[in-house]
């Protein structure tokens, strides 16, 4: 078993989902690739996840289920996706409980836990609107108060799962004159509803995630009773700014399990595939596209792993959090995928052909997780509206209370720390300027200069570390003043200019948070992470979004890094900073020859 | 409550009135006359998120903790300062200085 417990559930899921390869696993390449040409929703794999129990990790313990905590849950979450985005999607459209488990009375906990339980119910988010798309507050569906309960009226579009669920969480207008406060969240249960009163809307075809329920619902006085409504009227739009700082973040898992599979396909077809009297892996430039590959992976995880366990440290500053990683993860991690379908070459772009054609199906699911559920400038946008605040914070809190920060950072990265509960309700719409990851640079920098004496490092390694945090820090500095001098536009006025900035400021953020998980980590993680050479490249990586490569300290050799790549293939692990257990690969067919022991023999 | 008090509260709520016009004129560039403290705030071109960080601005000069909902609230400047004043206490005399 694996040593840090919050994998377990993942490598247990893993070793029962069996191998994707053998087309009679649950959730195998071949049924899901079926599925998607059929456009057929994957019943079968959500009966069996519920089945298997995987519902109970979307509860909290205090509600009768098993979730521990979002480092858990993005684990397992990737085991999904890294078959099948529809139905990992599909299955994980539960996340969006936690708009209950936060704000729900004790009441509508018990039946929420209890639909999900006891009827293996699932649950979707009416939000959008066909004609008002990210502008929630524009929105025209109305509840209107009538004795006991609400009517409800107007269509929500396009929703998914909004067809195959027993909920739907409802934004709904209950103030005429219009605001903040405008707006109401209802749990609409719909075996409480009049049949009469309420449609779905027909299939929506999509370029990806092809078997997905995307439909809508259209309401036409529904009535719901009062106790549907969570949180006070006029909380809708706070609750739901809240509820998408948890499942924005949580999206990367997402993209992660995509990305595994994007890479391990390429990998394997590279190290197959003979050209010119040698394996495409032998030729230098498609190995360094497949070693960055790995090192943009590596990254995502940083950002992606210390976030899910910031949230029980620091929710209070998940505005900045959540915006980071849901822009940053997911946009590398596509343009990832993109990069290594060049290595693949032509059988990137056919439906059957090489792993029952799984790649193509990837490249096309995984291209929606930036878009949906707070797009990629609709993210930039919360981030950049918070930026003078975090440069104002900064200037003021220089090396202020380094022990508090300090401990807090060292139970949000460091993956053998215990964590504490979540708790929803410390969400806030704002983080008045703080973020841990960003000012905890000067403690991370005296605690390089403190491992100059440690003899484990290579001091090569250490020094572009070092450099390269300096980096970091100089270009925050730098930003924060930018930011502080340049003129500031309320509403949707923004320049392009600030858009770019917010670009910015995540590229720094995660890479801090790369730093960081490495400085909290580096004596339980194994010999790889432990010397840092992936460190340094990834920190490099991330730098040429700022400087010129000439200006960079020279790149490091990246043997060790296309090692460690395959032998984690070769023994089927997570592409990650946690490598934990997949399911074995079935062996390969005599016709076939695995040159997996030769590259490692060499 | 005394004549003392009351006077005490009108010149805060007058000081917190005029940052907050003075802010907002300044950060739209409109000049400050054509900010009516009555109006909702929305009015200006300020929507659900601004008003957020408005109120970051407002803890940070008053050096007290916010609700960051305030500005949602009490929606117009005469509201929110009433409501800064008379319910949670605030006093800005020194600040406003
Ligand atoms: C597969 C899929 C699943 C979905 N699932 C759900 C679901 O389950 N529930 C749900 O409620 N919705 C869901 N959606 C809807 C999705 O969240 C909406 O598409 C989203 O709200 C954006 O709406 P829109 O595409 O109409 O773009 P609009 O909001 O109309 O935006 C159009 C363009 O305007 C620009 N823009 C918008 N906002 C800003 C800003 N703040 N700053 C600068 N530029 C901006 C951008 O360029 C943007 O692309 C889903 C969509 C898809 C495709």
């Amino acid at each position: 078993m694996h040593p840090l417990k919050h994998y377990w559930v993942a490598e247990a899921l893993e070793r029962d989902l069996g191998d994707p390869l053998n087309p009679d696993s649950m959730m195998s390449f071949k049924q899901v690739v079926d599925l998607d040409e059929k456009e057929e929703f994957p019943h079968d794999i959500v009966n069996w996840l519920y089945n298997w129990n995987l519902h109970h990790h979307y509860i909290p313990a205090e509600c009768g289920g098993e979730f521990t905590n979002f480092e858990e849950f993005v684990a397992f979450v990737r085991v999904l996706s890294r078959r099948d985005l529809t139905a990992g999607i599909a299955f994980t459209t539960m996340f969006w409980s936690f708009l209950v488990w936060m704000a729900g009375t004790d009441e509508q906990k018990r039946r929420l836990a209890s639909f999900m339980k006891d009827q293996h119910g699932a649950m979707c988010l009416s939000y959008s609107e066909k004609a008002h798309g990210s502008d929630l507050l524009g929105g025209d569906v109305t509840a209107t108060q009538v004795p006991g309960g609400y009517l409800l009226n107007g269509e929500k579009w396009p929703i998914n799962r909004a067809t195959i669920s027993g909920v739907t969480f409802v934004l709904a207008r209950t103030d005429d004159a219009g605001g903040a406060r405008s707006l109401s969240l209802f749990m609409v249960e719909k075996s409480k509803l009049d049949e009469k009163t309420y449609t779905h809307l027909p299939k929506i075809l999509t370029h990806g995630i092809r078997g997905s329920d995307m439909s809508g619902i259209r309401f036409e006085d529904a009535f719901v009773a009062e106790d549907a409504r969570l949180g006070a009227e006029g909380a809708g739009l706070e609750l739901a700014l809240k509820g998408f700082q948890i499942t924005r973040a949580l999206c990367a898992a997402f993209s992660q399990g995509a990305a595994d599979t994007a890479l391990r396909t390429t990998l394997k077809f590279a190290m197959k595939r003979k050209l010119y009297g040698k394996t495409v892996f032998d030729m230098p430039q498609p190995r360094r596209v497949l070693t960055d590959a790995f090192l943009d992976v590596l990254i995502g995880d940083c950002a992606t792993i210390g976030a899910a366990r910031g949230f029980s440290v620091a929710p209070e500053q998940f505005s900045v959090w959540s915006a980071v990683v849901k822009y940053f993860v997911t946009v590398k991690l596509e343009a990832m995928v993109t990069d290594v379908s060049a290595v693949l070459g032509a059988r990137f772009y056919m439906r059957e052909e090489f792993e029952f054609g799984i790649f193509q199906k990837t490249l096309r699911d995984v291209a929606i997780i930036s878009m949906f559920d707070g797009s990629t400038v609709v993210n930039l946008h919360a981030l950049l509206l918070q930026m003078r605040q975090l440069a104002k914070y900064r200037a003021r809190n220089k090396e202020r209370n380094p022990e508090v920060l300090n401990a807090r950072l060292e139970t949000s990265f460091g993956l053998d720390k215990p964590l504490p509960p979540f708790d929803g309700r410390k969400l806030e719409l704002v983080s008045r300027g703080a973020d841990d990851v960003l000012q905890g640079l000067p403690l991370a920098l005296t605690q390089l200069a403190s491992l100059k004496a440690d003899k484990s490092l290579t001091p090569e390694v250490l020094h572009q570390v070092t450099t390269f945090t300096e980096m970091i820090q100089a270009e925050l500095d730098s930003l924060d003043a930018h930011v502080t001098a340049s003129s500031f536009e309320y509403g949707h006025d923004q320049s392009p200019e600030s858009f770019e900035m917010a670009k910015q400021y995540c590229t720094l953020h995660t890479a801090a948070a790369c730093v960081h998980m490495w400085l909290y980590n580096r004596h339980h993680l194994g010999d790889f992470f432990a010397k840092g050479e992936w460190l340094a490249l990834s920190l490099r990586r991330l730098m040429l979004t700022f400087r010129r490569e000439k200006d960079l300290p020279p790149r490091l050799d990246d043997a060790a890094i296309a090692q460690e790549l395959i032998r984690l293939y070769s023994e089927d692990r997570m592409f990650s900073i946690v490598p934990f257990q997949l399911a074995p690969a079935q062996p390969e067919t005599a016709s076939e020859p695995s040159q997996t022991l030769q590259l490692q023999a060499k | 409550m005394t004549q003392a008090t009351a006077t005490t509260e009108i010149f805060a709520i007058e000081a917190i009135q005029t940052w907050m016009v003075n802010q907002i004129a300044t950060q739209l560039s409109i000049p400050a006359a054509n900010i009516k403290v009555s109006e909702p705030l929305t009015r200006y071109g300020l929507d659900s998120i601004d008003s957020v960080t408005i109120v970051g601005d407002l803890e940070d000069w008053l050096g007290e903790d916010l609700p960051s909902t305030l500005l949602w609230d009490y929606p117009t400047i005469a509201k929110a300062a009433s409501y800064l004043v008379e319910e949670i206490g605030v006093s800005p005399a020194a600040e406003a200085a």
